[in-house]
């Protein structure tokens, strides 16, 4: 597991560190073509894909954007590669019998899209909550453009990276579920697919209902964000915040 | 290639205790955090531009200037033209925007000075125990390191395939930004897979080596506090607290 951990971390961080002067917001994010990486690693090695997620960005961090935001950045990177691994088996999408991320049809390329627009959510809702708590950047402006920067390459490019890796690390036996004590391994049952529920509702109703607080309170979305209204909003700190706890504790039953 | 920002110097800052300088680094994030006025926020660059001096690794700014510039350039850009000023100078952009602007460039460009700092005065393994003694479980902060110690190993690998596929006529170096990122990206396999290959070689080099064996470890780099860093970390709360005062008293 140990391994694993540094294993995607490492990789996380090399694909990092080439965009870091590809600045989108000053001092907080930059063109990650590297966010395919958390999803793909979250489903192939689970725990570990998340933990390397966190420590990948932590390194990346490293190599000129270290701060305070950075806290934030580790938990929603976690988050973006925890939340499909956690997702994928208990949210109910596929078939019980074949639990396989190695996309071989339709309606696993859909679970994979969902898992994966869910994790970038979750990322951006942590990030975008914690820096406007911060009032560093607003809500709206910084969520918005991390969940546009996180979605388009987790699925564009990592619907194809997982289909070539899966075979790859199933044959060498590095996927969480070989690697794990099959005790420690969660059944798909019930209270399993009520918290997945409970976490998938939680992320899209921190980051929407964030946002529209947030642009009811004056904010705006995108680039246009840092306009209209300042960091910090108490509606969007609850909204966003309340959301963002039951979506970490759900995920985590 | 050095990818890291270690430097090697036989300085005060590099003596201090690993925990010292996470402190000191997060007091300087708490401050810049605090203020967005230029002016304070210029004393706060001078304060870390002189902490940097005495650790004699302020040459690192080379290195991440491109960082540095980017972020001041966007910030100043950015801020400009949706800043809600009043003294309009051309178009949208006002006065207001331009000094706001100046002011957030400089606030993220402290911060990540501070980082640099710590990172060019604090050895991996330094930052490591550090953690650990700071409460952080063993493996976690093995399993960070050793991350950060693969980085380069990765680059590297990267490095060879890329001239292994340009040997064999991959062309690179033409088309515009777009065309030449969708060229590397089928490259981004060989890589993973190489380096996902040498996953089970350091899982059996750790197990060969009792990884996991006792959860009480004991460690050939030893740590602790001396005079220097109760020094340092005074000066730091001192400064702190005269910020916080500034904050409350003055609403600054």
């Amino acid at each position: 597991m140990v391994v694993l951990v540094a294993l995607s971390a490492g990789i996380y961080a090399a694909v990092l560190i080439p965009f870091k002067g590809l600045v989108l917001i000053p001092g907080i994010t930059e063109i990650r073509p590297a966010n395919t990486l958390p999803p793909v690693l979250g489903l192939l090695f689970g725990p570990a894909g998340a933990w390397g997620s966190a420590f990948g960005n932590l390194i990346g961090d490293f190599f000129g954007t270290l701060g305070i935001g950075s806290i934030f950045g580790f938990i929603g990177n976690f988050m973006q590669a925890y939340i499909p691994y956690r997702l994928w088996r208990n949210l109910g999408l596929l078939k019980a019998d074949d639990l396989e991320p190695n996309l071989n049809s339709g309606r696993k390329i859909f679970a994979y899209t969902v898992v994966a627009l869910l994790g970038s959510f979750a990322c951006a809702l942590t990030i975008g909550w914690g820096l406007d708590l911060l009032k560093m950047v607003p809500f709206a402006a910084l969520a918005s453009i991390i969940a546009v920067n996180n979605s388009i390459p987790s699925i564009v490019l990592g619907i194809p990276l997982l289909m070539i890796l899966y075979p790859r690390v199933k044959k060498w036996n590095l996927l969480w579920t070989d690697i794990m004590e099959e005790d420690e391994i969660q059944k798909p049952d019930a209270k399993a697919r009520i918290a997945a529920l409970i976490t998938s509702l939680a992320i899209l109703v921190g980051l929407f209902g964030g946002l529209m607080a947030a642009v009811a309170g004056g904010q705006s979305l995108f680039a246009a964000g840092f306009a209209g209204g300042k960091a910090g909003l108490a509606s969007v700190g609850f909204i966003a915040g309340f959301s963002a706890i039951i979506f970490i504790l759900a995920s985590l039953l | 290639m050095e990818m890291f920002l270690y430097m090697d110097k036989d300085s005060i800052l590099h003596k201090l205790d690993p925990r010292t300088k996470i402190f000191i680094m997060l007091i300087s994030f708490a401050i810049a955090l605090m203020f967005s006025s230029l002016s304070l926020l210029l004393i706060l660059s001078f304060l870390v531009i002189l902490y940097g001096a005495l650790g004699k690794v302020l040459s690192n700014l080379k290195r991440i200037r491109v960082i540095l510039i980017m972020i001041a350039i966007m910030s100043v850009i950015l801020w400009a033209l949706t800043y809600p000023g009043t003294t309009r100078l051309w178009g949208p952009v006002t006065k207001e925007g331009i000094i706001y602007g100046i002011a957030i460039g400089i606030k993220f460009d402290v911060m990540i000075i501070a980082g640099m700092i710590f990172l060019s005065s604090t050895k991996i393994e330094e930052i490591s125990l550090g953690l650990v003694k700071l409460g952080i479980p063993y493996r976690p902060a093995f399993a960070f390191s050793t991350a950060v110690r693969l980085v380069p190993m990765i680059v590297s690998t990267s490095y060879i395939i890329t001239q292994a596929q340009k040997s064999r006529g991959l062309d690179l170096d033409t088309g515009n930004i777009l065309q030449r990122i969708r060229k590397y990206i089928p490259l981004l396999i060989p890589v993973l897979i190489s380096v996902i290959r040498q996953a089970n070689i350091l899982a059996m080099a750790l197990e060969s080596k009792g990884f996991g064996y006792s959860d009480k470890r004991t460690s050939y780099l030893e740590i602790k506090f001396e005079v220097r860093d109760y020094a340092f970390l005074a000066v730091a709360l001192l400064i702190l607290i005269v910020a916080v005062y500034f904050k409350f008293k003055y609403r600054l």
